[in-house]
This record gives structure tokens, C-alpha cells and sequence, in this order.
């Protein structure tokens, strides 16, 4: 009982785990809630929430409307459950590392802030334009075998090694 | 009432899995980008074919969800968008080590940096409303 305990709550998961409960949501959402998986949009979602009487017309979409908007839900269930994995694993409760970014970086903490703030930027206005995220086209569109799904993730993937030797060769001093 | 909470449940549900499999931690993005670790990679793979697999039960069964209703699939269009933004995208993950769904992930982990981000996205995706207000984009 104590090893189920360790790998399920404590342990890192291995890499099929979190494959398998990550893919079963593209069917399980279907099946259960008729519903496609994806996140990106949400941010639409609570754009419309935190400016109800917009006139921008694509909030104003058929995406947003109705009186309630699941993704609104959805969205903040990933918040809650990585709280919760990261209290049961033990993790630091606020932390301000962010990984190597912030050990190999000295950066003051306005400039780190301006950096994620752009590459926030960056995503939400990209996944917009390209019509989905890594979850709406690289999980549910390439396991619907989606054409527009295959070429957003390629380009999502060419650019994001592009970026980060980029960074390494400017700032970390080399690959 | 049973609907939100299942969405609710759904979204606790991913972000416990991307979480647990380290989906939120920069390094491994990082890492899977400059290939000297994969597991994220292979995550996704997994995902994929997972998901690909389930769906393939759904058309044997005659895309019929738990309630009967018929489910409906939406296509995406095909164009050259699915190009440029994704590029500006995977800009954006590089820099940012997250994507829109793990840095909910992130920031709920207790991630403080991540809030940076998280607000970026929220800009982001203003700028591309105050776009459209201009250009037609399929959706």
C-alpha cells in the first residue's frame, strides 16, 4: 500500500503514465462531456470574464457565449489539481526558481519578469493565431490525425529549439 | 450542475497528471528541446497514440457519447496561420519553458515566475482580439 502510495503521490510518474492519462482525455472528454480538449481558448474565456461588457467582436463569438463557459471550470481544475499534486509530493509551497532559467541567469527580478511576460505574450497570441496550443493541436488534433494540427506542432517545435539554443548560445555560454 | 462539475474534475484530472509527470518543470522542457531528455517527448507520443486509439473506439462504436447524443469532431482550418503563429508559439515556449496549459500547471505548483508568464498569455490573447476586430481569421 505504501509503494501504490509513493508512485502514484510522491514519485515523479513514468513517462506512459502521464502519456495515458493525458491521451484518455481527448476520447474521455468527447465521450462523457461532448466536448473537444484544448486550454488556449480559455484564455478568451476569462478575458470575457474579467471584461463582461466588451465590444470586441470576437469576444462576443459564438465561442463565448451562452451562459456558462466550461473552459472557465476546466481551466482552473489544472491549477487546483497541480496544487494539490505539489503539496502531496512535498514540493516548496511558493518558490521563485524557475529551473535553470534562474540558476544560470542573474537577471534582476524586472527583467526576468519582462522575459516571461513576453514569452506569455508570445503563446497566448501565437495559439490564437495558429488555432490551438500544445494540448488542442499536438494532443487532440494529432490524435484526430488533423493537418493543421501536424503543422502548427512542427512549427511549435522547430521554433521552441531554435529559442532556447538561441538563449544558451547568447546567455549560458555555449550550448 | 453534474456538467461543471466534470469539467472541473476533467481540468483537476490534467493538471495532476501534467504535474505528477513533471510537465511543469522548465528544466524538462528545456531538456526535451535541446534533446537531453526526451521523457516530455515521449509523454506526448504516448498521449497521442492514447488518445488516437480512443478515438478510434469512439468511430467503431458510432461517435456516440455516454448520453446517446452523437459527438461532433471539429476540424480546424488549414492555413498558413497554423505556420506563423505556431512559430511565434514555439518562441514563446522556449522562452517561457511552459505552455498554456502546464503553466496553469506551474503556477499552481507554486511557481511565482509562472504568474509573469500567465499574464503574457492573458495580453496575448487581448492583442489577437483587438486583431480581429480588423482582419477575418477562420475560426
Amino acid at each position: 500500500m505504501d509503494a501504490v502510495y509513493r508512485f502514484v503521490f510522491i514519485d515523479p510518474w513514468p513517462f506512459w503514465l502521464g502519456g495515458l492519462c493525458i491521451g484518455f482525455l481527448v476520447p474521455g472528454l468527447y465521450y462523457f462531456l461532448n466536448t473537444p480538449l484544448g486550454v488556449s481558448t480559455g484564455y478568451g474565456s476569462y478575458l470575457k470574464l474579467l471584461f463582461p461588457k466588451s465590444k470586441l467582436r470576437w469576444l462576443n463569438s459564438k465561442t463565448f457565449a451562452g451562459d456558462f463557459d466550461w473552459r472557465i471550470l476546466f481551466l482552473l481544475g489544472i491549477l487546483i489539481g497541480a496544487f494539490f499534486s505539489a503539496r502531496m509530493s512535498g514540493k516548496p509551497f511558493l518558490t521563485e526558481a524557475m529551473g535553470l532559467f534562474t540558476q544560470r541567469l542573474s537577471w534582476p527580478l524586472p527583467r526576468m519578469l519582462l522575459w516571461f511576460f513576453t514569452g506569455g505574450l508570445l503563446l497566448g497570441l501565437g495559439s490564437r493565431l495558429a488555432g490551438g496550443c500544445t494540448s488542442g493541436h499536438s494532443i487532440h488534433g494529432l490524435a484526430n490525425l488533423h493537418l493543421s494540427s501536424l503543422i502548427a506542432t512542427v512549427f511549435f517545435l522547430i521554433f521552441g529549439v531554435l529559442t532556447v539554443y538561441g538563449i544558451r548560445v547568447l546567455w549560458m555560454g555555449g550550448v | 450542475m453534474k456538467r461543471r462539475f466534470c469539467f472541473l474534475g476533467a481540468g483537476v484530472f490534467f493538471g495532476f497528471s501534467l504535474s505528477r509527470v513533471g510537465a511543469a518543470e522548465f528544466d524538462l522542457i528545456w531538456k526535451m528541446f535541446t534533446g537531453e531528455d526526451l521523457k516530455l517527448a515521449w509523454v506526448m507520443l504516448t498521449a497521442i497514440i492514447t488518445g488516437f486509439f480512443g478515438m478510434q473506439l469512439l468511430r467503431i462504436t458510432g461517435y456516440r457519447g455516454v448520453d446517446g447524443m452523437p459527438i461532433q469532431i471539429k476540424k480546424k482550418p488549414v492555413t498558413w496561420l497554423n505556420a506563423a503563429g505556431g512559430s511565434l508559439f514555439g518562441i514563446g515556449w522556449g522562452m517561457a519553458g511552459a505552455c498554456p496549459g502546464t503553466i496553469l500547471a506551474q503556477v499552481g505548483e507554486g511557481k511565482v515566475l509562472g504568474l509573469a508568464t500567465l499574464a503574457g498569455i492573458m495580453a496575448g490573447t487581448f492583442v489577437y482580439a483587438l486583431m480581429a476586430e480588423r482582419i477575418s481569421f477562420k475560426e
